[in-house]
């Protein structure tokens, strides 16, 4: 027997949701859903759980991230009740309940923490720059030192024991027994979907989207081996400046047509965009274009005279990493591939 | 006499004479006695066709004339019509139905559906060759009319009767006219309170001088039919002159011992044997419930008014029509019918509706402060197992605009609504779009899994399996359960029984047919409207007055009525009253009457049928129904058995 909670929805539009209560459980959005299945039905099912308040339904389900936001359920709703918005409000939510820090809840919640720590981790760099005298070499060093770091760390405190819970909160607590040898044989699963998003192909009409997607995600993983392990910034490989230079521009270009349609609100996904949207697509942008311009006065030589550039990327580079990252979109690079292959696991 | 009949045999379109051989059937029956010409017609009702039956007719002065074709449902008065164009009696026009009772019922034989329909225009040949030329009954009809029950039905018929220059006399039951309306507070769509409705009315009423109102008034007795009803009613006085100084009233009220539960706020409070409504019921009076004044004359010491020497008063009136608008109940769910009566904080809608217009912030019923409302549907209605299978229709919407009032007015409430599938038809809709919009809870289920309401020591808690989350069992702690009770007939609805109105198997009044005749009843002059006739709201109610109304000017508006002349008439010589016909009769149309000094029965034309059930019981057999005489129906037997 689970209780209604009517106080949910009042929290859940804290995370992007509207008017879903509106629903009057037609079931044209999981019909028109060409990905929801007769096992996996969705997303009429979870507009449900949202109304009724069963939080623990939602949090032990893994439909949030099988959609896509192809937005075909919104656009077909009868009662423009949006169940696509309501699917990633709940993703948002579902990061924020994932997430141990909670950190996650409460940048997701208020826009106004979120741009104080936008702003800390900025003077943060600042007060770096300043100790350091501004001296380019150190800071360079230190930028390629944090890189590497901020990786390990972000990902060994905060991201694994995020995942670990996602695991506990879908397979451990609802008591779902998976042998041990599917484990390792689902992991197949997880890479496919870690750099493919395959399934999104799936959605009809996203053909386009998932390609650009498909080369944003490759032109940033690229991109983040070519500075980290390939050491782009400080390297006189011709190979390695030119791949370089090609990733930032696949990034620029890519997240310059995901802001514009953000902007003109074209496709169902980019009608409503949160905080966390924007800052997320912002960020990505201003990570190709200024490590671009970067390595660009590295080769001209005019860098020297202007650290600010550096400084300017680095700041950029510590918010993503620090922020972004382990609290805010950026996870869903993770829960969306671990979400696959937890499925595969439940299928079991 | 030998008459000339003219036969037509109708194709049908193919309905008939794909399976009828209608060439076969006219060389069959054209060399019958009496039978002039015959033709085979492609559409016996198409225009052409009318008009060369009436030049038929004219050109051969034919007597009269049989058409086998549909129906008589369908067209007897098509071709009644046809037969008064060509200037021969109406009544000199037989009907032979080959196609439902032929065509239609033998698609699988067509030999023998030929052979039938042989059989049929030869019996409807041998009936014309009898058949007597009649003349319309016609009876004076009384100018007036009777609407029964002041509810919004009752007074919206009223007045436009007597807009149309018919003097009404409105009676009503209770002390204040109104109905239910007057008792619910803002009503749904047009957010109007009852109150304003009612005052609108009423205004409407006094302002014409062509009405009488009676309230606190029944009839006990009618004798006479349509035309002619003589109605006695009984007045229940007041017990009280006029209004009493203002002030002294309510000290009069404050005084009075006495104190019973009040059924104008469905008794979840009090009132005195003195009372009024509200502070502007209609009339403007109090009263003194004189079933429970204890005449101790407290209040009689203060209010000069009050006067319990006043008598019952009998009156008798006289009309054309009578016009029902008794309204309803609502339905009384049974002790333990989810909690009610057994936990506390379960009422009805209805008692909802009176809280929530009685409750100033913050809303506490029984001491409790309410937050959470569980709101139970369809209770009393749509009942598989017991007698009300019909939805109520007003309740999904009621309960639904109630518990966006009752959010409006207190804030800080959570509803939810336990249903068995939404019915806000029609313009209704959007107060259901706006109540999901506002974040209500709807919980579905089937009426083999309805929800339950338990005591939990101090909690109410209200489950049921959702249908709407695949069964899951959903849980909801509330403190207050309110039941979405439907409408019912009105407990005491012995006025039917005085008019021997008709009931359908929902026990409300029944119509003639539901979708051509919806106002009229079988019993000549009754019109119902209203509520009475099955759940209505108020927009529904007063569209059923408006017709009932219409109708029933029709039946006095002349002053006259033509009736039909197929009736039954008794051989007044030869009876001898033994009473068979009398009980036989489900029209009441067969009286006592006293010819000289012998005891006869006698009809009455304008209240008989002619069913013809009196024929069959007559010991002496000196019954005729008229048109469909024993010659008649022998000579149609006789060519059904092919002699
Ligand atoms: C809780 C509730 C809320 C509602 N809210 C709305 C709303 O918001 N909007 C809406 O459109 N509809 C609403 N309705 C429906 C509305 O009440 C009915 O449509 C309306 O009352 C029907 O009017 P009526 O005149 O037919 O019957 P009634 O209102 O029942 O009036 C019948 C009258 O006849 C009198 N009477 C009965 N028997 C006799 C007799 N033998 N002799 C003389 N008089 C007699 C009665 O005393 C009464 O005055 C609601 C109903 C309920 C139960
Ligand atoms: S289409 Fe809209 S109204 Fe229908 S079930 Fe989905 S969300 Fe609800
Ligand atoms: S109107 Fe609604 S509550 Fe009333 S009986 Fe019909 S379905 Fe049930």
């Amino acid at each position: 027997m689970a209780t209604i909670n009517p106080d949910f929805g009042a929290e859940l539009k804290k995370y992007g949701a509207f008017d879903f209560n509106a629903c009057y459980n037609c079931g044209n959005c999981t019909a028109i859903c060409s990905l929801s299945t007769e096992e996996d039905s969705f997303p009429r099912e979870m507009v449900r759980f949202s109304v009724l308040g069963s939080t623990s339904d939602i949090k032990s389900s893994l439909k949030p991230w099988l959609c896509y936001y192809c937005g075909e359920c919104s656009t077909h709703c009868p009662q423009v009740a949006n169940p696509a918005e309501l699917i990633m409000s709940l993703r948002r939510w579902l990061t924020a309940e994932y997430d141990w820090t909670k950190l996650s809840g409460v940048l997701y919640r208020s826009f106004a923490f979120t741009i104080i720590a936008f702003i800390i981790a900025a003077l943060g760099v600042i007060g770096f720059g300043f100790a350091e005298n501004f001296n380019m070499e150190t800071i360079m060093l230190f930028g390629h030192k944090f890189e590497m770091i901020a990786i390990i760390a972000v990902f060994g405190i905060i991201l694994l024991p995020n995942v670990i819970r996602m695991w506990w909160f879908i397979i451990l607590k609802p008591k779902i027994k998976v042998p041990f040898i599917k484990y390792l044989t689902g992991i197949w699963e997880l890479i496919v979907h870690m750099f493919t998003q395959k399934r999104a192909l799936g959605c009809d009409d996203n053909q386009f989207r998932w390609f650009e997607h498909f080369i944003l995600v490759i032109g940033y993983l690229a991109l983040l081996f070519t500075t980290v392990a390939l050491d782009w910034f400080s390297t006189g490989n011709l190979f390695i400046i030119i791949l370089g230079y090609v990733e930032s521009i696949i990034i620029f270009i890519v997240t310059v047509d995901f802001v514009l349609s953000r902007i003109k609100k074209n496709r169902e996904i980019s009608k409503f965009s949160m905080p966390s949207d924007w800052m997320f697509v912002i960020w990505l942008f201003l990570m190709g274009l200024t490590a671009f311009i970067v390595r660009l006065f590295i080769d001209t030589g005019i860098i020297k005279n202007n650290i600010w550039m550096y400084m300017f990327h680095l700041i950029i580079l510590v918010q993503w990493a620090l922020i972004i990252v382990p609290f805010g979109k950026w996870t869903h690079f993770l829960y969306r591939s671990f979400a696959m292959y937890f499925a595969k696991l439940k299928a079991a | 006499m030998n008459k000339k009949l003219g036969v037509y045999i109708c194709h049908c379109g193919g309905n008939i004479s794909d399976y009828v051989d209608v060439e076969q059937v006219k060389k069959a029956i054209e060399s019958e006695e009496g039978v002039f010409l015959a033709k085979t017609t492609m559409f016996a009702c198409s225009d052409s066709s009318q008009k060369e039956m009436v030049e038929d007719i004219k050109k051969n002065e034919l007597d009269g004339i049989v058409v086998a074709s549909c129906s008589p449902k369908l067209h007897l008065l098509t071709f009644r019509a046809v037969a008064e164009r060509a200037n021969i009696n109406k009544y000199n026009y037989v009907h032979a139905n080959i196609r439902e009772q032929s065509s239609w019922a033998h698609s699988d034989d067509k030999t023998g559906a030929t052979e039938k329909a042989v059989f049929l225009v030869k019996a409807a040949i041998s009936k014309a060759r009898y058949a007597e030329s009649l003349e319309p009954i016609k009876i004076k009809s009384k100018k007036a009319v009777a609407v029964i029950g002041g509810g919004v039905a009752g007074m919206r018929a009223a007045i436009e009767l007597s807009d149309m220059g018919c003097p009404v006399t409105l009676i009503e039951r209770e002390p204040f006219v109104g109905g239910r309306v007057s008792q619910f507070d803002i009503l749904f769509t047009t957010y109007e309170t009852g109150k304003d409705l009612v005052t609108r009315l009423y205004n409407n009423l006094l302002a014409r001088n062509n009405i009488s109102v009676y309230t606190g008034a029944e009839v006990i007795e009618n004798s006479g039919s349509i035309g002619d009803f003589k109605l006695t009613i009984k007045i229940t006085p007041r017990y009280i002159m006029d209004r009493c100084n203002e002030g002294r009233l309510q000290k009069a009220i404050d005084a009075c011992p006495v104190e019973v539960p009040d059924p104008f706020n469905f008794n979840i409070t009090n009132r005195k044997a003195i009372y009024h409504n509200f502070p502007s019921e209609y009339p403007h009076k109090p009263v003194i419930d004189i079933e429970n004044c204890t005449r101790c004359g407290e209040c009689e010491k203060i209010c000069e008014s009050v006067d319990f020497s006043q008598k019952e008063e009998i009156i008798d009136i006289n009309v054309g029509s009578v016009l029902m608008a008794t309204g309803f109940d609502p339905y009384t769910p049974k002790d333990g019918e989810f909690g009610f009566n057994q936990i506390n904080n379960v009422v009805t809608l209805p008692q909802f509706k009176r809280i929530l217009a009685l409750s100033n912030e913050p809303l506490i019923y029984n001491t409790r402060a309410i937050k959470h409302i569980a709101y139970i549907y369809c209770v009393g209605s749509r009942q598989v197992e017991g007698e009300n299978k019909y939805c109520s229709r007003y309740c999904c919407t009621s309960v639904i605009h109630a518990s966006i009032m009752a959010k409006k007015k207190f804030g800080n409430i959570f509803n939810y609504h336990f249903n068995r599938g939404i019915r806000t038809y029609g313009k209704q809709e959007v107060l259901y779009n706006e109540s999901l919009k506002s974040g209500d809870v709807y919980l579905q289920s089937y009426e083999d899994d309805p929800p339950v309401v338990t005591q939990q020591g101090n909690k109410i808690v209200v489950t049921v399996n959702d249908i709407l989350t695949g069964k899951k069992q959903m849980a909801v702690e509330a403190d207050l359960v309110v039941l979405v009770t439907g409408m019912v007939p009105r407990a005491d609805n012995s006025v039917g029984s005085l008019f021997k109105l008709p009931k359908g198997r929902d026990n409300f009044f029944n119509e003639i047919h539901m979708k051509l005749r919806p106002v009229e009843t079988v019993i000549d002059g009754i019109t119902i409207s209203g509520a009475c006739q099955g759940p209505k709201n108020i927009l529904e109610s007063s569209n059923s007055a408006l017709s009932a109304a219409t109708k029933s000017f029709s039946y006095v508006s002349k002053g006259e009525l033509e009736l039909e002349p197929i009736v039954a008439e008794i051989d007044k010589n030869q009876c001898t009253w033994c009473g068979a016909c009398a009980e036989a009769c489900p029209f009441d149309a067969i009286k006592k009457i006293k010819d000289g000094d012998k005891e006869i029965a006698m009809v009455n034309n304008s209240v008989c049928k002619g069913c013809g059930m009196c024929l069959p019981v007559c010991p002496t057999d000196v019954i005729n129904l008229i048109a469909y005489s024993n010659r008649e129906i022998e000579s149609m037997i006789d060519a059904l058995a092919g002699s």
